[in-house]
């Protein structure tokens, strides 16, 4: 599914060289290391946001080293949530998909009526959530969570983490996760690197 | 107790302020109202009825909107390659592009007749062509406008927001992200620069007088006729016009302010948290937008310094010769009561005169309307939209307003000095308050609470924390309201009456009406007009160079 | 609370703040403080005119060695400004001395008992300049005839482009928007023309049409009316030195201007235009300027004295150069140098309208004028 061969990117000090990496479809794999490390680098890069300065990363055997990041097919959950403030939320998540059904993809993420929500009204945990759900809405060949959690308190986030694997494993999408926490990444994924 | 004495420190600004805009408005009002013995509805009519002011009206509008147009067409890209890229000397070229919307309007106009002219494009021979150019002087007058409100919304923006976008399927397409993301981001912004744009250009003055000769709009005819507007039994007509245009343009504007408040608020909605700084990218083919747009906004200004070296050599033959004569002569002051020199410090004599003044009132304005705004009251809209009222009353409206409004006081008055100064005042207090009140939003209130905790009185709080922390605003604030007064023309041209006041512009205008048997005038003019200009860029520099990073509000 | 008291107190504020600032602040230039505090006990004559261009600073300095009494201008736009002006402040007037009334004015500022007799003693100005008004109230300090200029370029006989012996000859196709005049409702030379109209008509052989209809098939012949001379002359006219300028247009070959105009073009282009004046009976406005004492001034003897240095040889003979206009002193004229006099005509016949009846008609004239226009 996904594979990166001899990645190398360096931003004032050397980030990351010569990286492999294998992924199967409906796999799940974990990224650990300390902040600072180009955790977050790779995966921009793999989801085309930034260029990689050596190597080639291919999507189900096509080299998508050089194609835009919209043509990936590719998700991507940032830090961060990112919701459109113009957008209540049912229009966010039409972002993800035009015809959604909102009500039960609201449901799956446990935010069952908050579909005429203003955006900047949610807290940290509940934007993430909406995030995920338009994320998953897209079905993306790969998902990519770059620390997604880490915002909210450790309580919630552990709970958080769960629900999202159950939902990624009960529709099989593949996916990476970037943290610094091993307890998480071993809960999220048999595989783990470390940078 | 604290309460009652912050009551007492909102109200009084505007109790100062609204006298100072509202007074002379309602006196000069008064004055028509009995000298024409009609009522403001019972006069449209005359509009028609006189030659100097027919279609004043249709063209009035019609110039507007398609200024408009033109300057959203050519201000967006503008904006947008400013915003999203990274350029060098971003300050400087912001600062270039912007310098128009503070050049005197009477200095530009010059400008553009030299470009138009025979020396330039050669289109002045051809009448179609005039409203054409003044749809450009005023697209060069606004683009600013688009700058300030729209660069700031693209700069700001979390890159995050975008990147997030590329990877949804709404977003795959460069439709789909204009669609669903930079339209709805924009749109508000693009609103605000335009509905003041059409204010702007609904009130312009010098351009519509010097580029297009042969038709009026409502600004031109009361300064034609509202010289004779208030003296009884005398040519009753001009009170009728002036007060039909008055009356027109007041409604019209008041309506564009009040929507320009709507959506402002709407405006502050979808701007985005300030980002962590980010790496723009470098626009490769963004030079192709800005180097046209550089040469856009400098070259009716070095026009007129070009003006200004040359003399014409009168003869079958028409030529120049590259000379400082127009300089010496305009140093010296040979063609006019006081030389330019003389005319620059009385420029700034009353532009220190506006700033000492605007810059405390405006300070206490925006502070006022931020409490009212903190504490949920109904009343912080109303009194920001007055605070803009008078962009709503255009120059020579104003100047009128006090010139009848004081006759029905004083005429005592006639012989102050300071007279010129109010209108002054009134057109950049509300450039101080937009500047200062948006500064003061995105002000931690935290930091003012910490100051109140350690004990430290009103006072200190205003002086060691408040002020330090609106350090750059207010100097902006300053230099704006600085620049305002010195560019500032129509008020000052109907209410500056003796020589030794004549500031700048007053002295171009002067210089410029003179009849130019003698080839030395114009280049005088010209000069007078460069050191005026130059004045302003230098102001504008410095003005930059303090410009906090993030959303700058109106200006 | 009255507004009145607010307004005075709030700019009892200003000017106590203002105070401040000139005390403050280096003395000179900066809008000199003349009238009010410092200056009881200096004698001062305040002028109110509009820009005369022969009053240069070193003129007035001259005045002031002379007498010793300092001088303070209150510029303003022409010489309706200059009534307007009066008319406003009548009740507390703010200068002594009114330079720039003309005779299509005068009247009406005699009339609204805006100006005094004067006390000067005058013995030096020409018959002519005595003609249209000869009593205390004025005393006339320059002249000239307003009338149509023309660009000789345009005149073309084959396209039909003859000089035009009739003003009727402007209202036909071949000087279709060719004609640039300052309209008499916001310029003094285009009022000064539009009288000469109501004459010209009254006395031309067709009984059929009068002066309103000129200016009707004026306006369908695409007349340029603008809001001032400079307007007209320096930006429409093809003939004048306006050519030379960035802001022209060249669209008129006939502008309304003096009819000495091309003398004063030639004076400054080393004998050099293309110029001329169409001097057709009764199409010229005689114009004289006055100089007029405010009524109710404390300082009469002051403006006394200056009408007096005003006509001295000294300042009068030079109107023709510096202000462009003729003198009024019995046997002046114009310099001959740069072809000044050969190329200003004098008409033949100006028209004859006294300014009682430009007093009593104008309001009537220009609504006549108005209602012919739109």
């Amino acid at each position: 599914m996904l594979r990166v061969e001899g990645a190398g990117k360096s931003f004032e000090r050397i980030l990351f060289e010569g990286l492999d990496l294998n992924l199967a479809t409906g796999e799940r794999m974990s990224i650990t290391g300390p902040s600072g490390c180009g955790k977050t680098t790779l995966l921009r890069c793999i989801a085309g946001l930034e260029d990689l300065q050596d190597g080639k990363i291919y999507l189900d055997d096509i080299e998508v080293t050089n194609i835009p990041p919209e043509k990936r097919g590719i998700g991507l959950l940032f830090q961060k949530p990112v919701l459109y403030h113009h957008l209540d939320v049912a229009g966010n998540l039409r972002l993800g998909k035009r015809d959604a059904d909102v009500h039960s993809a609201l449901k799956e993420v446990g935010l069952d009526g908050f579909a005429d929500r203003r955006c900047e009204k949610l807290s940290g945990g509940e934007a993430q959530r909406v995030a995920l759900a338009r994320a998953l809405l897209a079905e993306p060949k790969i998902l990519l969570l770059d620390e997604p959690f880490s915002a909210v308190d450790e309580e919630l986030r552990s709970r958080l983490l769960n629900d999202t694997i159950a939902l990624l494993g009960s529709r099989g999408t593949t996916a990476v996760l970037v943290t610094h926490n091993i307890k998480e990444a071993e809960s999220f994924s048999k595989n783990i690197m470390t940078m | 107790m604290k309460r009652k004495f912050e009551n007492i420190e909102v109200a009084l600004p505007f109790f100062l302020f609204s006298a100072l805009v509202i007074i002379p408005l309602l006196l000069a009002l008064d004055r028509l109202i009995y000298v024409s013995g009609k009522m403001p509805w019972q006069v449209f009519s005359s509009l028609d009825e006189h030659y100097l002011s027919q279609d004043a009206i249709g063209f009035t509008f019609l110039q507007a909107l398609l200024s408009t147009a033109l300057t959203l067409a050519i201000g967006i890209p503008i904006a947008w390659q400013l915003g999203r890229y990274h350029w060098p000397r971003i300050r400087l070229m912001r600062a270039l592009l912007t310098l128009p919307f503070v050049t005197p309007a009477i200095v530009a106009a010059m400008g553009f007749m030299a470009i138009l002219g025979s020396d330039g494009f050669d289109l002045r021979g051809e009448r179609s062509t005039y409203l054409v150019s003044l749809l450009f002087a005023h697209a060069w007058f606004n683009i600013a406008l688009v700058i300030r409100f729209v660069d700031p919304v693209i700069s700001n923006l979390d890159p995050r927001m975008e990147e997030q976008l590329r990877l949804l399927p709404a977003g795959n397409s460069r439709w789909g992200r204009l669609r669903c993301f930079w339209i709805p981001l924009m749109f508000p912004s693009i609103l605000c620069a335009a509905v003041l744009t059409f204010v702007f250009s609904f009130t312009s003055f010098a351009m519509v007088r010097w580029m297009t000769p042969s038709n009026a709009t409502l600004e031109t005819v009361m300064a034609d006729v509202g010289g004779a507007a208030g003296i009884e039994n005398y040519q009753i007509y001009s009170n009728e016009l002036v007060l039909a245009s008055s009356t027109i343009q007041f409604l019209v504007l008041i309506l564009a302010l009040w929507l320009l408040s709507a959506l402002q608020a709407k405006r502050s909605r979808t701007i985005a948290e300030v980002s962590e700084s980010h790496s723009r990218k470098k626009g490769r083919t963004g030079w192709l937008v800005l180097i046209p747009a550089l040469l856009f906004c400098l070259s009716p200004l070095m026009a007129v310094i070009r003006s200004s070296l040359r003399v014409a050599e009168r003869g079958p033959v028409i030529s120049h010769r590259w000379t400082l004569e127009g300089w010496q002569s305009a140093i010296s002051g040979d063609y006019a009561y006081i030389s330019i020199i003389d005319a620059l410090q009385n420029s700034l004599g009353y532009a220190i005169l506006t700033l000492v003044i605007s810059l405390p009132l405006g300070w206490s304005l925006s502070s006022g309307i931020h409490l009212l705004e903190k504490r949920g009251s109904y009343w912080a809209k109303p009194l920001d939209i007055l605070t803009m009222l008078p962009l709503a009353i255009s120059g020579v409206m104003l100047g009128l307003g006090i010139l009848l409004g004081i006759i029905r006081i004083s005429t005592v008055f006639f012989t102050m000095w300071w007279m010129p100064a109010i209108p002054h005042i009134m057109l950049s207090t509300p450039f101080v308050v937009r500047l200062l009140l948006p500064a003061m939003r995105r002000q931690d209130p935290e930091l003012i609470e910490n100051a109140q905790v350690l004990a430290m009185n009103r006072w200190q709080i205003l002086t060691k924390i408040r002020m330090p922390l609106l350090r750059g605003p207010l100097i902006v604030a300053g230099i704006i309201a600085i620049a305002m007064s010195m560019g500032e023309f129509g008020a000052s041209w109907i209410l500056v009456r003796t020589g030794a006041w004549d500031t700048l512009p007053v002295l171009v205008d002067q210089l410029m009406t003179r009849p130019g048997f003698d080839p030395l005038v114009k280049p005088t003019a010209m000069a007078a007009a460069s050191l005026l200009m130059l004045t302003t860029l230098i102001l504008f520099l410095v003005a930059e160079r303090f410009r906090p990073d993030g959303d700058g509000g109106m200006f | 609370m009255n507004s009145k008291v607010v307004l005075v107190t709030l700019i009892a504020f200003l000017a106590s703040i203002s105070g401040c600032l000139t005390g403050a602040i280096d003395d000179k230039g900066m809008m000199i403080d003349e009238r009010g505090v410092e200056v009881p006990t200096e004698r001062v004559l305040t002028i109110v005119t509009y820009d005369i261009y022969g009053l240069t600073s070193e003129r007035i300095m001259e005045f002031t060695n002379q007498t010793g009494i300092k001088v303070e201008m209150i510029k303003l736009g022409d010489a309706g400004a200059i009534l307007n002006h009066l008319l406003q402040t009548k009740e507390a007037p703010q200068a002594d001395l009114a330079l720039g009334l003309d005779n299509t004015y005068l009247q009406q500022a005699i009339d609204r008992n805006v100006i005094q007799s004067h006390g000067a003693n005058i013995s030096n100005v020409m018959e002519s300049a005595w003609l249209p008004y000869n009593g205390t109230m004025a005393v006339p300090f320059d002249q000239g005839s307003i009338c149509l200029n023309y660009d000789t370029n345009s005149i073309n006989s084959s396209q039909g482009r003859d000089v035009p012996t009739s003003l009727w000859n402007l209202s036909e196709e071949a000087w279709k928007g060719k004609v640039a005049i300052p309209s008499p409702v916001t310029s003094s030379p285009g009022r000064a023309f539009m009288i000469a109209t109501t004459d010209y008509f009254a006395n031309d052989d067709d009984e059929t049409t009068n002066w309103t209809d000129w200016w009707s098939a004026m306006v369908d012949n695409d007349v340029i009316i603008t809001s001032g001379w400079t307007e007209a002359y320096e930006t429409h006219y093809s003939g004048g030195y306006g050519v030379w300028n960035d802001d022209h247009i060249g669209d008129a070959n006939f502008v309304v201007s003096y009819c000495h105009s091309p003398g004063v073009e030639a004076y400054w282009a080393d004998n050099y235009t293309i110029s001329t004046s169409l001097t057709l009976d009764r199409a010229s406005f005689h114009q004289v300027e006055y100089a007029t004492v405010v009524n109710g001034t404390a300082n009469a003897e002051y403006a006394d004295l200056f009408i007096e240095y005003l006509l001295t040889e000294d300042v009068n003979l030079n109107m023709p150069i510096e202000n462009s206009m003729y003198s009024v002193l019995i046997d002046s004229g114009l310099p001959a140098d740069n072809g000044y006099l050969y190329h200003s005509e004098l008409p033949s016949l100006n028209a004859q309208v006294s300014p009682e009846e430009i007093a009593e008609n104008m309001d009537s004239w220009l609504a006549a004028w108005e209602a012919a226009m739109v």
